[in-house]
């Protein structure tokens, strides 16, 4: 039984399975990893797509955290919402970033969403059977030797515009898609679909506003009518999960995709910023009490002895 | 229904553990030596899961001394007792794993300082003044905070361990009749009689 | 972890030696290879896949971690993260708790806690958040420890706690 060495190969280590199944029937229980109780939505416009999420991050019944960032980045020109197991969706999406990055470079080309989609979908659903005994360029779309089968948790919209213009898709864990003019996912799915439903129209406008923060959506006085349909639609959908979804909560995040640029516009609206607590809760210094203290210093000093009273000739 | 002590003292670490094999309610054997001798100043009392235990304890007696044909020096207590617990976490992680509890109590010949570990099965490791596995800890480990003196003699530490042998005695439905006492120290492993 | 990454460990007793035993080989090899200290954000992240490199056998383990980071400028600049037992890494600019005792802490830190403290205000902030949810929690308990890193000292105390 030698020493396991901490640096392995590629993929995930199944190594601990057998011990937390027998570690889970003498009733030691599996804590729980952070999800996104989610809202996240895309949307097509005129000029290109909006995705947009919520902020909330939660731990079962527990908000783990408050301002998180469900909007990843994949490509320049293409982002991902991630909703499900908080973990899964940060790391395949990284995952699939750094693929695309590598697949741009060897074909020279603005990578497309589509091949985006198509890695994430045979990623999360299974492997295209890896042939040993013939010669694969390396950086061609890689087949995933694994068959998750909907073992990572990862729901995703995914959106961007290319060469072939603005594109928006879902996949859900088990690999398969949708392509679909506005689309929602997580647990505020309904909240979020249901204003899409009622309010969405082909060939929406949007206005980026320059100045932001913006003023506080909940509070602030109607929008102004120059402020854009398809931006207003994406918040007030994040916002009916917020508001509606126990699930999701906090602030609206927004991504505008156009030919020409990306706008990540996070903390776009902050309904539900803390008030300014009524009083301090300080403690006096010494409420607490003290065993021991020990007290370890980082400064290094040293007294430094001139030895030699002539100074060195360097002439 | 193994039971092992240790307790370490002034430049000492004391071994205790039952002698018994029992299979179901029948005892096969009442001279079993329940405490390896690892290395000159090592020792490693087993407990547990039977069949594993030996096996187990044969594969670590091996393994050290392995290392001191190899390095001429025998591992040192904290590093000894330190791969013993990985051993026994990489065994955890794998398709059926040891049930041993251990019990490493061994002196280092460099700091000339006792050193004892108190180890389970699922690789948990502590170092401790005093330890005891199996149903004899619900009676000794009260009765150590008690008598336990680090600083104490080997006659007192000696006394110390017999105190808990005779509160087990007292209380413990089935009381195992004899038990094996190593002791190591500067001058290396002995057995002594109690 | 180094001078000034600190990193606490709730959860199972074996896997909290093996990971200690992990990352210290990790981050003396990065030292050794980089020839510089880990910055806190980076120790972050190899915490973070460590443990998902394990997503589908996790280690039984939720880490905290706390540290100064260096600054461009050369200042030092408070850093504090968790993540939970598949890696997901969470950086709050507040406060991050782990443990049997987490759900009590959350709320207490939540109502306790405020900006820009000095080094002793949050210590007595911190010291009694964990006291206080401990006390009622059954799984942790018997004493407490607080390390206040600052830049140039760290301090650390043992607190006196209930000892049932």
């Amino acid at each position: 039984m030698a020493t396991a060495s901490v640096y392995k190969g590629a993929g995930f280590d199944f190594s601990n399975e057998v011990r937390n199944t027998f570690l889970s029937e003498r009733g030691i229980p599996l804590p729980k990893a952070t999800s996104t109780g989610t809202t996240i939505v895309g949307c097509l416009f005129k000029d290109g797509i909006i995705l947009g999420a919520d902020t909330r991050a939660t731990e079962g019944p527990i908000v783990a955290d408050k301002n998180c960032e469900k909007i990843h980045f994949i490509t320049d020109n293409i982002r991902c919402c991630g909703a499900g197991t908080a973990a899964d969706t940060e790391f395949t999406t990284a995952l699939i970033s750094s693929n695309m990055e590598l697949h741009a470079l060897s074909t020279g080309r603005k990578p497309r969403v589509v091949t985006a989609m198509t890695m994430l979908k045979q990623m999360l659903f299974r492997l295209v059977p890896q042939p040993t005994h013939y010669h694969r360029p390396p950086s061609s779309i890689a087949p995933f030797p694994y068959r998750y089968q909907g073992h990572i948790g990862a729901a995703l919209v995914l959106g961007g515009v290319d060469a072939t213009g603005p594109q928006l898709f879902t996949i859900h864990p088990h690999g398969s898609t949708d392509k679909l003019p506005y689309v929602t996912m997580g647990s505020g799915s309904l909240a979020a679909m249901a204003v899409f439903e009622a309010k969405w129209q082909p060939n929406m406008e949007v206005r980026i506003p320059h100045a932001h923060p913006l003023p506080t959506y909940a509070h602030s006085p109607p929008p102004p009518p120059q402020r854009a349909e398809a931006l207003d639609l994406v918040c007030a959908a994040i916002s009916a999960g917020i508001f509606n979804d126990l699930g999701s909560g906090s602030n609206v995040d927004a991504c505008v995709i156009t030919a020409s640029h990306t706008e990540m516009l996070r903390n776009l609206v902050k309904p539900n910023e803390r008030v300014q607590k009524e009083r301090s809760y300080q403690f006096r210094r010494g409420t607490t009490a003290i065993k021991k203290e020990s007290i370890r210093s980082l400064i290094v000093d040293e007294d430094v002895t001139s030895i030699t009273g002539e100074a060195m000739d360097i002439s | 229904m193994d039971i092992s002590f240790a307790l370490t003292g002034k430049g000492y670490v004391i071994v205790a553990a039952d002698t018994t094999a029992a299979r179901s309610i029948v005892k096969m054997k009442v001279d079993e030596d329940k405490i390896k001798v690892l290395s000159p100043h090592l020792l490693m009392a087993f407990s547990g899961e039977p069949g594993d235990t030996v096996q187990f304890a044969e594969y670590i007696e091996r393994n050290i001394r392995l290392y001191q044909i190899r390095n001429t020096y025998a591992l040192r207590p904290p590093s000894a007792a330190s791969w013993i617990r990985r051993a026994l976490a990489d065994s955890l992680r794998s398709r059926r794993p040891y049930s041993v509890n251990l019990l490493v109590g061994g002196y280092d010949t460099s700091t000339h300082t006792p050193h004892l570990y108190w180890v389970d099965y699922l690789g948990t490791m502590s170092e401790v003044p005093f330890a005891a596995h199996g149903y004899g800890a619900y009676f000794a480990l009260s009765l150590l905070d008690r008598y336990h003196d680090p600083e104490a003699s080997l006659e007192d530490g000696l006394a110390t361990l017999r105190r808990c042998l005779d509160e087990v005695a007292k209380r413990l439905v089935v009381t195992p009749e004899k038990y094996k006492v190593k002791v190591v120290d500067k001058d290396g492993v002995r057995e002594v009689e109690i | 972890m180094s001078d000034r990454i600190y990193l606490g460990l709730p959860g199972l007793a074996t896997d909290v030696t093996t990971l200690k035993e992990v990352f210290r080989y990790r981050v003396n090899m990065y030292t050794i290879k980089e020839e510089r200290e880990i910055e806190p954000e980076t120790f972050a992240h190899l915490v973070s896949s460590t443990l998902y490199e394990k997503r589908f056998g996790p280690y039984f383990i939720e880490p905290v971690m706390a540290g100064l980071e260096k600054t461009p400028s050369g200042a030092y600049k408070p850093f504090i993260a968790a993540t939970d037992l598949i890696g997901c890494l969470n950086f709050a600019k507040d406060f991050v708790v782990a443990g049997t005792a987490s759900t009590k802490l959350y709320g207490v830190a939540e109502g306790l806690w405020e900006p820009d403290l000095e080094p002793e205000d949050l210590f007595e902030t911190c010291a009694q958040t964990l006291l206080n949810a401990v006390d009622r929690d059954a799984y942790s308990g018997w004493g407490a420890e607080v390390h206040l890193i600052t830049k140039d000292k760290v301090i650390k105390r043992t607190l006196k706690g209930r000892m049932d």
